[in-house]
């Protein structure tokens, strides 16, 4: 109460002291225009206190020349016209006078805030970079924003791969961390907002003038503000401390993001040197078991027909095992993203070497083929490619009728090249089209479970796509592949 | 047809089943387990066949190749668990005769040892016309006959062809191919290769679905059926 009348206490006394001044002056020297003294004692109102003691300031001023030196002496009464506007100018200039001095200070005050303002947002900027630990200097920031007036808390929640973890200032309770994590994913802020370089407050305030949460890019602010207490400069600040800890939240949240891209790539490659060095300890026992196995099948061994068969039916097992322990390491490499070998090709000088491999398993049988002699080359990785027909091939020969047809066909458009492999075994169960390259799904006896999905990996890490359906004679499988993008050199 | 192999292998029971085996074959079989011994054994001993595994502690497989080749003239038959395609090219041009993938069987293993041994035993240089199954190669003339059917190629083909021919059994690699065929400086396409291997098939009237003359040895080059 009193800081809000001294202001003008100290008008009404400043006239009375310039009055009773002047009226020193008068007894003992005769000056025109001492009524300028007024002007001073505004001037210095307007600065110090602002536009209302200075407009009182001025009043009195009006009244007490009126009342001592405007003839008739001692009374308010103005007889003279020149008298009155003598009187009317004092008020005049020093209502003007006390305008523009307020509007000075006013104007002075502002910038000194704001250059408060950007010194403290520049000391806490360069703190906060400089620390190497982000959430160190968010607490920092945090420390900060809980000195402005009206803010009684400020706490940031930073949003980590869909986690709500509270970071910095004070402690957050679990159902505030709940309701963080809907204001971020809504991205909705609940009680403030920020709106022309400032915070907000929104007249629907959250139930028992709980917190306010502020959605940012990499977290949420949690903070409760009493509205009555803060003024419009620590508003601006407070949304440009919002705005530093927007920023200190996306540093975290990249380095977090590298972090683990790193920790993937290593456990990737871990995984990959894990299997093939498991694999190579797997398959040396089944090498060594073949070799022993396939010794005594020698008709030198001496061993009789039957024992001979029980020998052929153990190194029957023993190469399905190697098999499996092959597809699985193939499969694991598909998986962490074995790079390709990609070069042109012949589509038809694949499937012959598919064919020359499966050897053995065909039996004599004739293999049909609709691939036409004109075909571009496909720009694929031999080896896998490979895998991908010898994986269909094999498929086909376990469900085709052995007086049934096998047939490989592939045909081309400017943009890829589409094969297929069918044959006229079984249809697939119509719910089964799709899960058929799923990992270890079979409804062979003797596979893996693993070819058709080693296939859809080969086929997909070149861009292409595959799909089982059923014809009317049987199931077919088709895939695409990419062109070459060369045309045959000599 | 027997001979002497030496087998270079670090597990014993490896060591003893191709004893066994290769012995019920009528090869005269010794074994080590490491590289140095190879080397001195071979030197010792003379062998005609060396079963190289690549995966030797120690002195690892391609420096017992190294150290071997100058020394000796056995053929040498690299073996290994899983080996990549880029191991199986380093060991042919460092002088290989033959890759097998273990596991494997002992037939098979046979079947590769002999084929090794019978192309060193071909070895008369002079013989003007190679024979593979009903292919012809008349290096004198220059002329090629499939099935009784003269063929026509061009150079190029008829180079590729020969040295194939002339290593028939063999697997070729690509980057072998590239520098016999089209030289020293050649730089190596391997489409080339892929492409004039597709003209000499079509020639030959060699169906692609079952290769009878040229087999692709994926990743690796080529190989004519012996």
């Amino acid at each position: 109460m009193f800081r809000r009348i001294a202001p003008y206490g100290t008008a009404l006394v400043g006239a009375v002291l310039v009055t009773a001044a002047i009226a020193l002056i008068s007894i003992r020297f005769q000056v025109r225009g001492l009524s300028a003294f007024y002007l001073l004692l505004v001037l210095w109102l307007g600065t110090t206190w602002g536009r209302g003691p200075a407009v009182a300031g001025s009043i009195a001023a009006f009244l007490l020349y009126d009342f001592y030196f405007v003839p008739p002496v001692g009374t308010f009464e103005v007889r003279g016209q020149s008298e009155l506007l003598e009187l009317f100018v004092l008020l005049a200039v020093a209502l003007v006078t006390g305008q523009l001095a307020s509007s000075l200070r006013r104007t002075q005050s502002a910038a000194e805030a704001l250059a408060a303002d950007e010194r403290a947002m520049y000391e806490l900027a360069t703190a906060a970079l400089r620390s190497p630990e982000v959430t160190a200097a968010l607490s920092l920031l945090s420390e900060r924003a809980e000195r402005l007036k009206g803010v009684s808390r400020f706490a940031l929640v930073a949003m980590d791969f869909g986690r709500a973890v509270d970071l910095a200032g004070g402690e957050v309770t679990p159902d505030e961390l709940r309701q963080a994590a809907w204001s971020y994913e809504n991205g909705h802020p609940v009680g403030a907002a920020i709106s022309k370089g400032a915070v907000t407050l929104m007249r629907t305030r959250p139930e028992g003038g709980g917190a306010a949460f502020l959605p940012l890019a990499g977290g949420v602010v949690v903070m409760r503000i009493e509205a009555d207490r803060t003024d419009a400069a620590d508003l601006r600040m407070l949304a440009a401390l919002i705005g530093l800890a927007g920023l200190l939240l996306d540093r975290r949240r990249a380095v977090l993001e590298a972090e683990r891209a790193r920790g993937f790539e290593a456990s990737d490659r871990l995984k990959a040197a894990i299997l093939s060095s498991l694999s190579h300890e797997l398959k040396s026992p089944i090498a060594s078991l073949r070799a022993g196995l396939t010794a005594l099948t020698a008709p030198q061994a001496g061993l009789q027909h039957e024992q001979r068969e029980l020998l052929q039916d153990l190194d029957g097992q023993a190469l399905k095992l190697d098999r499996l322990v092959g597809d699985m390491l193939a499969l694991s490499r598909l998986e962490a993203g074995v790079e390709l070998e990609r070069e042109p090709h012949r589509f038809a000088d694949l499937v012959g070497t598919a064919l020359h491999q499966l050897h053995a398993e065909l039996k004599g049988r004739k293999v049909k083929l609709e691939i036409a002699d004109d075909l571009p080359p496909v720009e694929v990785d031999e080896l896998q490619v490979g895998r991908v027909l010898t994986n269909l091939l094999e498929n086909a020969l376990e469900w085709a009728p052995s007086d049934g047809g096998i047939t490989v066909g592939a045909s081309a458009n400017e943009n890829r090249l589409t094969a297929w492999v069918e044959n006229d075994g079984p249809a697939i169960a119509p719910t089964d089209l799709d899960r058929i390259f799923e990992t270890f799904w079979t409804r062979r006896a003797r596979g893996s479970g693993l070819g058709l999905a080693i296939s859809k990996r080969v086929v997909e890490a070149h861009g292409g796509t595959i799909l089982a359906e059923n014809r009317r004679r049987g199931p077919r499988f088709t895939f695409t592949l990419p062109l070459a993008r060369i045309t045959a050199a000599r | 047809m027997s001979g002497r192999v030496l087998v270079v292998d670090d597990e014993v029971e490896m060591q003893r089943a191709l004893k066994t085996g290769l012995g019920y074959h009528d090869f005269d079989v010794r074994a080590v387990g490491s590289g140095e011994e190879a080397v001195r054994e071979t030197a010792a001993w003379r062998p005609d066949i060396i079963l190289l595994d690549l995966g030797l502690p120690g002195m690892d497989g391609f420096a017992t190749l190294r150290a071997l080749r100058p020394a000796t003239r056995a053929g040498v038959i690299v073996v290994s668990v899983m080996p990549g395609e880029k191991d199986k090219v380093r060991a042919l041009d460092a002088g290989a005769d033959d890759y097998v993938v273990k596991p494997f069987g002992t037939d098979e293993l046979v079947a590769r040892i002999r084929a090794v041994l019978r192309r060193q035993a071909d070895v008369p240089a002079g013989e003007p016309v190679i024979r593979s199954g009903d292919l012809e190669i008349d290096l004198a003339r220059r002329s090629v006959t499939a099935g009784g059917r003269s063929v026509k190629l061009t150079p190029t083909e008829y180079e590729l062809l020969r040295y194939l021919a002339l290593h028939a059994g063999k697997p070729v690699t690509h980057t072998t191919l590239l520098r016999q065929v089209w030289g020293e400086y050649a730089v190596g396409d391997k489409y080339n290769t892929r492409y004039v291997v597709a003209q000499i098939r079509k020639k030959l009237g060699d169906d692609p679905a079952n290769p009878r003359y040229i087999v692709s040895e994926p990743g690796v080059g080529y190989r004519l059926q012996a």
